[in-house]
């Protein structure tokens, strides 16, 4: 029960039952889709780039808990984010969702602020592909990815 | 062979709780996309009996959703 408190942490509860920038962003520079078809989890990330940097991001799609919530923080982390930033945020969030060591991934967690709750995720390896999805989609949409990104 | 959805839960979440608790379900569109769609559903949790299975089985599974409930509070 412990370990499934650290996975469902309030926070995570709170976004993924009412996830924050959630919609379509018609004036969207750069936008991708997201699917894992292991467990049907969708998602489309829509990104407003001014200036090289992130003036409005949203996202839309249907998943479990887990990825909701990791969709919505995620928005929320990179509002105003350069892309290099942004970048280096995924490779944070992928050493703490994916790293070996324990420790070298809860380095990465705690540079990325709120971000931090996904910790128990890595717990769960099923579940890791939930936590990345939006993140992968994130990248895919600055990369103008024309093809929707699996994560199978 | 039982298919069911938690209202406002998704199976996922619905199948991780279940296996914390001991209970082994498969969760997800079951290699059946064509009648998830037609039943307009993202995903199932599926629970189903083997020769081994007897009451207490099924009432660790009623509790454990019980379990479900308690954290995903609506």
């Amino acid at each position: 029960m412990t370990e499934l408190r650290d996975l469902y942490q309030e926070v995570i509860l709170d976004h993924g039952r009412r996830p924050r920038n959630f919609g379509a962003l018609p004036e969207a520079s750069h936008r991708a889709d997201g699917h894992n078809p292991f467990c049907g989890d969708k998602v489309t990330v829509f990104l407003a780039l001014e200036d090289g940097r992130v003036a409005d991001v949203r996202f839309q799609g249907a998943g479990c808990a887990i990825s909701i919530a990791s969709a919505s923080l995620m928005t929320d982390a990179v509002k105003g984010k350069s892309e290099a930033e942004l970048r280096a945020m995924f490779e944070r969030f992928q050493v703490g969702m994916t790293a070996k060591d324990d420790g070298d991934a809860a380095e990465a967690l705690s540079k990325l602020d709120k971000l931090a709750v996904f910790e128990g995720v890595r717990e769960f390896p099923i579940r890791v592909k939930c936590a990345t999805l939006p993140w992968h989609t994130l990248v895919a949409a600055l990369d103008r990815a024309s093809r929707p990104v699996k994560t199978e | 062979v039982i298919s069911f959805v938690l209202d406002g839960v998704h199976p996922h979440d619905v199948g991780t709780i279940l296996d914390g608790e001991g209970v082994c379900v498969r969760a997800g569109h079951h290699c059946a996309q064509p009648v998830m769609e037609r039943f307009g559903l993202a995903a199932t949790v599926r629970a189903s009996f083997g020769v081994y299975n007897g009451r207490d089985d099924v009432d660790a599974l009623v509790t454990a959703l019980g379990k479900v409930r308690e954290i995903f509070r609506p």
